[in-house]
């Protein structure tokens, strides 16, 4: 039998929610994706936290929240522990955005799902991968071959190709085919016939054609317009993402035009993001890498483009048209959010929308045709306490603190025994890891009491009531990343050992925007004021598709031309997922799944299988004739045992009785037709038939539209009267054969 | 000329793929001339970093070479244009070209370094090219490949001769200039432009940084080239180690350098006391270095310091056994008084690395290249006395010399569908079509074909029709003669008489003048047809024909001669020397081995079990082409 394969949707089918899905292949478990919406609602996790702990490992494909938003959370509450395979840029970017997403979402709540140190913990487990990296898998996944491949749409994007036995499971969505300015189209296409094939039905009704050059065109030309009205243009975007490929327009733009209207890029790590950018070439357009290879120049120098990483610097900039980019896409949080409502009222002024915003948020709503008149939005903030607020929350921490000094005393008197027993497995290795990231933990509220008291030390026990000498046990206190202790301790006098002690994690967070950081480690009390207002929707809002997906007829070709052996949609509407699903039905192979959430569904290939050794008697004596990437022959063989017990195939010791002959090749009536008539034969079609010279019609019986595994071998019929031409028009007929 | 490699040898339309491990030009620098000016046709693949500075490197070697216009191998519009040939491949990346399959490893020697793996037909091959297991300050040091190669081709630069370890070599290194300039002297550091001198300026300015004491003494860096390739670090940081990457990460770009300033020529350069100076080339040939050498060189004062490997014929290895004077470039001589160190950082592999990575691979075959005879020939032996009790065969070829080794690679296959539906016992037969993609191999059943592959398979039906105006039952009559098997029936729909000859031709009346053929294409039927058809037309041109007896008979006689004959002729073909031997049989022999045919059992007597296979099969091929048709289609 083959290998055995269900998919079991943990989130977004039959709708645009974000993605996750459970691929288990031999009972080993995928998590492919792990993503969450800018709501950030642990609802819709609720499949993912019954069977996180069963996973096996993560396999991440794109650097945005729909793909990995819910990581942290999954790792930090729901027992994920799996390792996370991904590509360097979505590892770095993936980060990024998830910095983003936690700072936009800590200014305006108090947002408690997870922590910065969570979000580092989580990518810690990231394995990177490059493009084409052929993965083994050890222990559980013995015998399993994991590879990303390039997939578009963002940078780092990735179709991962999972192999075992020579069966192909292949997960992509989100696919760009096309080559843009900073990426190079997806390889899907080059993936034939493959056991099992999960793509996503999101595209699959939008037909717009696409036209680069002219909507790039428009593109600039819309935002001119509105600076040269004296309207501001604000591009909500995603983090770390489809934004490249806007900045890289809009700097061409600006050099094209000479325009010096001021465009700003403004996220909590806008500038991190460009300098991590700079840095990934070679994961980008070829055309990028060719004139970086000629020239050395990298088209992420920028020149246009300012970055930011907070709002105040934008209010100090000086007055006048100007273009900010901002996340978040959504407009729920993030500086996208703030400018908007200030922004809104203003009729000269222009949203301009790149990618379709996510169900009921804000961007969706004003992405409505009529777009709405006025709607309602919450505004936060997050200010300092002062006067009797201030002095509730200290008498309030100080409770806490004695609360926890006691919790602390009790645990400790617990653990100690269990803690003395770890110890040596503590390496060095860890530490730097440990204590670069302690310092974002102070701005938890409750982070400060609990190490208030560990660092007290020994607290006399009340139970002991015998005197006694005091014991200072060496106590030792954990985090995520092992025993948290003083760096000074083990910085190295030697010279020569600062080679060794490099590692990955010490740079994990090292590059905090500085704003950002002081923002993190002000521990200033501060609460949340948050009132709603009705924002009147004066300025112009406009859609321009920026997203780099496939479109739906593209997605159908790829799809027939990949021709899965078993297809399984996820991720679009309802409607999109059952219009696709009855397209490859008739078009691409008969076996097409939609599963729902929680819907086990068995795409084990009924493929039967069994291994033979070849001798080298028996291939000694093959005839292989070439065909296009393949060689192919005929064999007689007799089956024969192995010292070792396998299967070998040995050449008959009888004759083998003959076989009906088979004719290898595809015959493309077009194609043929212009070989005819290179013959010096008059060809023409008529009525579905070819017609060669006077008398002979050449016809392809059955329908030639059916594409892949639901057609059998073609018919090819071919009449005429008994004459020379029959005989040298059937001779060029065979000769698009192979005969075996 | 003479100093490219000996491709007289090869037939460079033969190579398939051409990698380049890393930038150096004893490495990459016959390239163009390889793509442009000779019949090679295959692909090259080299990493991102190395593609880049390849280009720098060669476009700047060009311009500096001294050699007359004439004489020049290739020029800048070649570099370019093989620019377009190279292909990239990132670390790690499986690339498969025709069936070969292949991925780099991190090397360590310099940015982009690669070792490469390559994997034909299940052997696999790992080529080092110049590797380092140490880590040093920008780079990582090589990986340990997860497979264990066939063979390892492994570079013996250093032979058996051992590295200080990296923090003794560096001290020596910043100790030799510390005195030296404290002294008033000036030390002049000879190096290639690009690689080590990184390496070199990140210890020299660190330890600058670390002694308030020097910074007031200038180091400069002569070489503008190595100032283009700068940007070239800056953007591949994912190629170097995490000490360079941290310190990206924390917005210091780690080659913009605070003590060290760049100089374009010995003009632009004032000696007005102590200073430090790295110059290339690195084997003081001639150059800014050499001018400098010429310069200093008598005032005991001063210190050369040689950071590289030295190769055999340059004045750096000459200065190393200290000899009293040295020829200067005007041709004078001069005493030679300054200090020469030789502290290597040249991140070549030492004999303990070599050990080490050998002992982890486990190849089964090692080749030596890339060293000085006596020095790899030493190292053979300390390899042969270190794998003395594991089956490892250790070589050390020379130039041109090829070295042969078997693989009995066992070609296994996959039976899939139809025909895999039931595992097989012994002695069953398993008929199907064999599909070889790479090298790969699948059998399955013809019609399912197109569904494991790209393949389809096509049925071709034929129909032909023959004016005939005689009577059907003529024809039946005819063609029983002629064929052992036909059954006549009528046409269910249209009830028009119709004969079925092999089961295989359908023969119909269409009307009073025309009868139609129909079969469907293989070449039994269609030989079946023709007969048919000739058959017909036969009919049509003559009066039936008495047919004798006694000439079927003698037919048959002459047949069996006549099958004989083709027998014998087609051996011919194949075999080449076939005598006929004692009863009828045959003697057939190829290259020195004898076998014997039996022409009626098919039995072969051959000593030889290969040659005896093959003229088995062949003879079971003929007899199936020149036997009767059998009677069903089957």
């Amino acid at each position: 039998m083959g290998t055995s394969v269900q998919v079991t949707p943990l989130c977004g089918v039959y709708n645009e929610n974000p993605l996750s899905y459970l691929v288990s292949i031999d009972d080993f478990n995928f998590l492919i994706d792990c993503g969450w919406h800018d709501h950030f609602d642990p609802t819709i996790l609720q499949p993912l936290s019954k069977v996180a702990s069963t996973i096996d490992a993560v396999l991440l494909s794109y650097p945005d929240t729909l793909h990995l938003g819910a990581l942290p959370y999954a790792v930090k509450q729901l027992g994920l522990s799996a390792p996370v395979f991904t590509t360097e840029p979505t590892y770095r970017l993936g980060l990024l955005t998830m910095y983003d997403q936690y700072l936009s979402r800590k200014q305006v709540s108090d947002f408690d799902l997870f922590t910065l140190d969570d979000i580092d913990s989580a990518f810690q487990k990231v394995t990177r991968l490059t493009y084409s990296q052929n993965h083994h898998l050890s222990g559980k996944g013995e015998g399993i071959v994991i590879a990303p491949h390039v997939a578009g749409h963002l940078l780092g994007g990735t179709v991962w190709k999972i192999t075992k036995d020579g069966e192909d499971v292949i997960y992509a969505v989100d696919l760009n085919h096309r080559k843009e300015r900073h990426l190079n189209g997806t390889v899907l296409a080059s993936f034939v016939r493959p056991a099992v094939l999960i793509t996503d039905a999101y595209n699959a009704l939008n037909n717009q054609p696409y036209r680069r050059g002219e909507k790039e065109n428009e593109f600039g030309e819309t935002i001119k317009k509105t600076l040269g009205a004296g309207g501001n243009v604000l591009l909500p975007v995603d983090t770390a993402g489809r934004v490249f490929e806007l900045i890289l327009i809009l700097e061409q733009y600006w050099t094209d035009k000479s325009l010096n209207y001021p465009i700003f890029f403004l996220t909590y790590v806008a500038s991190s993001t460009i300098d991590y950018v700079k840095s990934f070439l070679e994961w980008m357009s070829d055309s990028i890498a060719k004139s970086f290879e000629q020239n050395r120049e990298n088209p992420f120098l920028l020149k246009n483009v300012t970055f930011l990483i907070n709002k105040s610097e934008l209010d100090n900039a000086p007055d006048g048209p100007k273009v900010v980019i901002a996340s978040m896409a959504s407009l729920e949080v993030g500086f996208s959010h703030d400018i908007f409502v200030e922004w809104a009222s203003d009729a000269k002024n222009l949203v301009l929308f790149t990618e379709r915003g996510q169900f009921a948020t804000l961007a969706r709503i004003l992405q409505a045709d009529p777009p709405p008149k006025a709607v309602k939005v919450a505004m936060s903030k997050r200010v300092p306490l002062v006067g009797e607020e201030l002095i509730a929350y200290e008498e309030e921490q100080n409770r806490i603190k004695k609360e926890e000094t006691l919790k602390a005393t009790l645990i400790k008197e617990e653990t100690k025994a269990s803690h003395g027993a770890d110890i040596d497995a503590s390496d060095p290795m860890v530490v730097d890891v440990s204590n670069t990231h302690a310092l974002p933990d102070v701005a938890g509220p409750h982070g400060g009491g609990y190490r208030d008291i560990l660092i007290d030390g020994f607290v006399p026990s009340s139970t002991s009531v015998a005197p006694m000498f005091p014991f200072y046990e060496n106590t030792f206190e954990w985090d995520d990343f092992g025993e948290v202790i003083n760096p000074d301790d083990y910085v190295i006098k030697d010279e020569d050992m600062d080679q060794t002690g490099m590692h990955v994690g010490g740079y994990l967070d090292a590059k905090f925007d500085e704003g950002s950081t002081s923002m993190m480690l002000d521990t200033k009390p501060s609460k949340v004021v948050s009132n709603e207002l009705t924002v009147q929707v004066k300025c112009l809002l406009i859609y321009m598709d920026f997203e780099g997906r496939s479109d739906g007829r593209s997605i159908k070709s790829i799809l027939s031309h990949v021709a899965p052996l078993k297809l399984v949609l996820v991720h679009g509407s309802a409607e999109a997922t059952e219009h696709l699903k009855q397209h490859c039905l008739k078009h691409v192979c008969p076996h097409v799944y939609a599963p729902h959430i929680e819907e086990t569904i068995d795409v084990t290939s009924d493929l039967c299988a069994y291994k033979v050794q070849l001798s080298e008697k028996l291939m000694s004596n093959v005839l292989f004739k070439k065909l296009g990437d393949y060689e192919i022959a005929w064999v007689d063989a007799e089956v024969a045992k192995t010292d070792g017990g396998t299967l070998s195939l040995n050449p008959c010791s009888t004759t083998a009785p003959p076989h009906k002959s088979v004719l290898v090749g595809d015959l493309k009536m077009a194609d043929f037709k212009q070989f005819l008539a290179s013959k010096g034969i008059q060809v023409e079609f008529a009525g579905g038939a070819l017609r060669c010279g006077e008398y002979v019609t050449i016809r392809k019986v059955g329908d030639a539209s059916q594409k892949g595994g639901a057609s059998g071998p073609q018919q090819i019929l071919i009449e005429g009267p008994l004459c020379e031409d029959y005989y040298k028009i059937r001779d060029y007929l065979y000769s698009q054969f192979f005969l075996l | 000329m003479a100093a490219l490699p000996y491709f007289d040898e090869i037939d460079p339309s033969m190579i398939d793929v051409l990698l380049i491990t890393h930038f150096h030009l004893d490495h990459a620098a016959s390239l163009p001339y390889f793509l442009e000016k000779t019949t090679f046709k295959g692909r090259v693949f080299m990493t991102y970093p190395t593609k880049a500075i390849y280009k720098l490197l060669l476009t700047d070697y060009v311009k500096v070479s001294k050699v007359s216009v004439e004489d020049m191998l290739f020029n800048e519009q070649d570099i370019n244009r093989s620019m377009d040939k190279i292909e990239v491949i990132d670390f790690h990346q499986t690339v498969e070209v025709n069936g070969i399959r292949f991925w780099c490893y991190t090397a360590g020697h310099v940015l982009g370094a690669a070792m490469f793996m390559v994997d034909i037909a299940g052997v696999r091959v790992l080529y080092t090219g110049d590797y380092s297991r140490e880590e040093d300050r920008h780079l990582r040091a090589a990986e340990t490949p997860l497979f264990s190669p066939d063979v390892c081709i492994i570079e013996s630069t250093y032979g058996v001769r051992q590295h200080q370890p990296q923090h003794v070599r560096e001290k020596r290194f910043t100790d030799v200039i510390h005195t030296t300039i404290s002294e008033g002297g000036r030390v002049l550091i000879p190096v290639f432009a690009l690689g080590r001198a990184q390496e070199l300026l990140l210890i020299l300015d660190e330890y600058w940084s670390t002694h308030p004491e020097l910074q007031n003494i200038p180091i400069y860096y002569a070489s503008p080239l190595a100032k283009r390739c700068l940007s070239v670090y800056e953007t591949y940081l994912h190629s170097m180690n995490d000490r360079i990457r941290s310190k990206h990460a924390a917005k210091s770009n780690p080659f913009v350098f605070k003590y060290i300033s760049p100089i374009k020529s010995i003009e632009n350069f004032k000696d007005v006391g102590p200073s430090v100076v790295m110059a290339s080339p690195g084997g003081l040939q001639s150059g800014l270095s050499r001018q400098l050498f010429d310069m200093w060189c008598s005032d005991r004062k001063n210190a050369c310091v040689l950071p590289g490997y030295l190769v055999e014929g340059t004045l750096a290895k000459t200065i190393i056994n200290e000899p009293k004077e040295v020829t200067l470039m005007n041709g004078l001589t001069a005493p030679l008084n300054m200090q020469v160190h030789n502290i290597s950082f040249s991140a070549h592999a030492d004999s303990a690395q070599t050990s080490a990575f050998l002992e982890e691979l486990l190849p089964n075959n090692i080749i030596l290249v890339h060293g000085e005879a006596k020095e790899m020939g030493r190292l053979k032996q300390k390899l042969i006395g270190q794998f003395a009790d594991r089956n490892v065969k250790i070589f050390n070829p020379k130039n041109c010399q090829s070295v042969e080794m078997y693989f009995n690679s066992q070609k296994m296959a996959k039976t899939i569908g139809r025909l895999g539906e039931r595992t097989p016992e012994v002695g069953e037969t398993v008929s199907g079509l064999l599909v070889k993609k790479g090298f790969t191999y699948q059998i399955m059943a013809p019609d399912d074909l197109h569904i494991f592959s790209q393949l389809s398979t096509a049925n071709i039906t034929q129909r032909i029709t023959i004016p005939y105006a005689g009577a059907f039952s003529v024809l039946n009559h005819r063609l029983k003669q002629i064929f052992e098997s036909v059954e006549s029936s009528t046409d269910e729909e249209s009830g028009i008489p119709m004969l079925r000859v092999h089961e295989r031709v359908t023969v119909k009346q269409d009307s009073e003048k025309l009868i139609s053929l129909h079969w469907s294409s293989d070449p039994v039927s269609d030989m079946v047809s023709d007969s048919i058809v000739a058959l017909v037309v036969n009919i049509n041109r003559e009066i039936p024909k008495v047919v004798v007896e006694a000439e079927a008979i003698k037919t048959e006689e002459e047949n069996g001669k006549k099958v004989e004959k083709v027998i014998y002729a087609l051996l011919v073909s194949l075999f080449g020397d076939v005598k006929a031997g004692e009863n009828g049989k045959l003697v057939i022999t190829v290259d020195g081995n004898v076998a014997e045919l039996d022409k009626q059992s098919g039995d072969v007597v051959s000593e030889n079990e290969g040659l005896k296979e093959r003229i088995r099969t062949a003879f079971q091929r003929i007899q199936s082409a020149v036997k009767p048709i059998p009677l069903s289609a089957s």
